[in-house]
């Protein structure tokens, strides 16, 4: 579904070039759940931002389907996010402001997608949180405000969901049913890639990569 | 409501302290904007409607400025130079004169009390056709000893209709014989009397300061000004149209400065958006980052800051117009109280069309305030927002 071929990415701090991948090639298949792990700047995240389309590399090819998406047009690289990308974060990233049945909504105000209570209450029943939709997010424990985090990257049905450490703020317990949760998208046919610290967690899925130095070691 | 709306509403309510002040600023410069622009059409309605109330078309004057007419006119000043009223018999032979009346503006010192009246000498048969809107409690003076006190100078005095009235000449007895109602206007502190009898009192013989005069036929004033022009030598003639006209532009350099002023607010609650609305973004650039993450397009968070100005500004004019017109009264009173000359009526009454312009005129103000913050929300990298 995604290959990347000898990925590289060099960004500028000051006065210095800071070469964060140095030639990665990976391939992801459809419906595969892989957990990538590594060092803190050992260039995970960046990947990341490079397989989600937010950063482009400085060198290499990044084929999503077939297509290349290395030299793509900002307008191009938001469209693809919107309609093939799901994204997680550490620090779940919700919007204080909005209900919990908001939240899960936001991004079909961007794709213009309608956004019905079935439809989201689909999805809070998936991640069990449909007593919790007019609920705000100051409401929510730390599992839940990421279980609307995750509903929220499913809304738009994507292909492919990118957790960025969604266990790194939580405890165990709620670790483990974040990782239900995504293993249960992958076994239903939704490629997952989650970057995790947790060696845990990583041992339990499909597969790891470990990121070292801005290259792939397996 | 849509989604950008709601989220745009949502956003100002997580601060909404800041929101609020933010909106107060504007509600302040749009109240004074809207209050501005209405006293000054009312100022200029007022003046109209005020010139027409005399009942006359023109003036004859000794010749000199006009300015000093205008004064005349409003009551405000005294002017040393007269006619003698034997002009009176020209103006009364010319061909389409209704009428004409003789008027002496001057001021009487009474030492025994220690002050001076503000005299108004006029033909007292003509008082009706000068002033029709006046409501008069007694009755016009019908004999030379009888006077007619404007409101203020009833009031100070303590006068009612039948008592005496102090007269500082020697051998003249004065009688209230009515009061003008309050006016609002610089009427209320005139005592109005016979011509004969201010003539007296002021030892000033068949003068007059002015000669009011209404025609028959409006549309043939000019020709009926030269012909008396011509044929009375020292006199000056003027129309009330160039009577508003000197008022008009001396109150134009002060409502010039108040709106200078007003725009000055404007743009400094401008500022004041453009604040609040980038410290916003600042506070925000994770959850903008993220946003981008899961979708959204430059011009869809641009959009989003945008909606979050409009809601500002449009909220801060319409509360602002109202408070203004809460407040008119007040405001009305303190523009009274510092301007020489002020027309009589509400001179801050609600319009529609200029309180639409003036939340209009804000909208567009707020919307290129808000545009620099929501194109620097728009220039957010996202990979950079979300590592924090």
């Amino acid at each position: 579904m995604i290959e990347l071929k000898q990925i590289e990415k060099t960004y500028r701090r000051g006065a210095e070039d800071v070469r964060a991948l140095r030639g990665i090639d990976l391939s992801i298949a459809a419906g595969e759940l892989l957990a990538i792990t590594g060092p803190s700047g050992a260039g995970k995240t960046t990947l990341l931002h490079i397989l989600g389309c937010l950063d482009q590399p400085t060198g290499g090819e990044v084929l999503f389907d077939g297509v290349n998406t290395s030299h793509m047009a900002e307008s191009e690289l938001v469209r693809l996010r919107r309609e093939k990308i799901g994204f997680v974060f550490q620090q779940f990233y919700l919007i204080p402001g909005l209900s919990v049945f908001d939240n899960i909504a936001l991004p079909l105000l961007f794709s213009k997608k309608p956004a019905t209570r079935e439809k989201i209450l689909a999805l809070a029943e998936m991640v069990g949180l449909e007593h919790r939709l007019d609920h705000a997010p100051s409401q929510l424990s730390g599992g839940e405000m990421q279980r609307t985090a995750i509903a929220r990257g499913l809304v738009n049905d994507p292909d492919i969901l990118l957790a960025d450490e969604p266990t790194g703020n939580l405890d165990s317990e709620n670790s483990d049913k974040i990782y239900e949760i995504l293993r249960s998208l992958s076994q239903n046919g939704l490629t997952t890639v989650m970057i995790t610290h947790n060696t845990e967690l990583a041992a339990r899925a499909q597969r790891t990569v470990q990121i070292r130095d801005g290259l792939v070691h397996t | 409501m849509n989604g950008y709306l709601k989220l745009a509403v949502k956003n100002l309510l997580r601060h909404r302290t800041r929101s609020a002040l933010t909106m107060l600023g504007i509600a302040a410069s749009v109240g004074v904007l809207f209050s501005v622009l209405s006293f000054n059409r009312g100022f200029s309605e007022g003046l109209a409607v005020e010139l027409e109330r005399t009942g006359l078309h023109f003036m004859i004057v000794p010749s000199g400025c006009a300015h000093e007419v205008a004064a005349l006119v409003l009551h405000g000043a005294v002017i040393p130079k007269f006619l003698d009223t034997a002009v009176m018999q020209h103006v009364n032979e010319a061909d389409g004169i209704d009428l004409a009346t003789p008027i002496l503006v001057a001021q009487l010192p009474d030492p025994q009390r220690g002050k001076i009246d503000l005299i108004y000498g006029v033909d007292m048969t003509a008082l009706s056709a000068i002033k029709p809107s006046w409501q008069i409690t007694g009755r016009i003076p019908e004999q030379d000893h009888e006077v007619l006190l404007g409101y203020e100078v009833a009031q100070h005095e303590k006068l009612q209709p039948g008592d005496r009235f102090a007269s500082p000449v020697e051998g003249v007895d004065l009688m209230v014989a009515g009061i003008v109602g309050l006016t609002g206007s610089q009427d209320d502190a005139f005592v109005y009397l016979p011509i004969a009898t201010a003539q007296k009192l002021l030892d000033y013989p068949a003068a007059a300061t002015a000669i009011g005069v209404k025609v028959t036929d409006p549309t043939r004033m000019l020709e009926i000004t030269d012909a008396l022009t011509a044929a009375v030598p020292g006199i000056q003639i003027v129309t009330m149209g160039e009577v508003m006209n000197s008022i008009s532009n001396l109150a134009a350099s002060a409502r010039a400065l108040s709106l200078a002023i007003v725009l000055i607010a404007i743009l400094i609650s401008a500022v004041g958006v453009m604040n609040s609305i980038l410290m916003a973004v600042f506070e925000r650039s994770q959850e903008i980052g993220m946003m981008r993450a899961v979708g959204a397009s430059r011009s869809n968070i641009f959009r989003i800051i945008l909606e979050e100005t409009t809601i500002l500004s449009l909220g801060g004019g319409l509360v602002g117009i109202f408070i203004s017109i809460l407040g008119s009264r007040l405001i009305e009173a303190f523009v009274r109280a510092v301007m020489p000359f002020v027309p009589s009526g509400n001179l801050i009454s609600f319009d529609a069309g200029l309180a639409m312009g003036s939340v209009i005129f804000i909208l567009v103000i707020g919307l290129c305030a808000g545009i620099y913050p929501a194109w620097k929300a728009s220039k957010i990298n996202p990979v950079e927002a979300i590592k924090g």
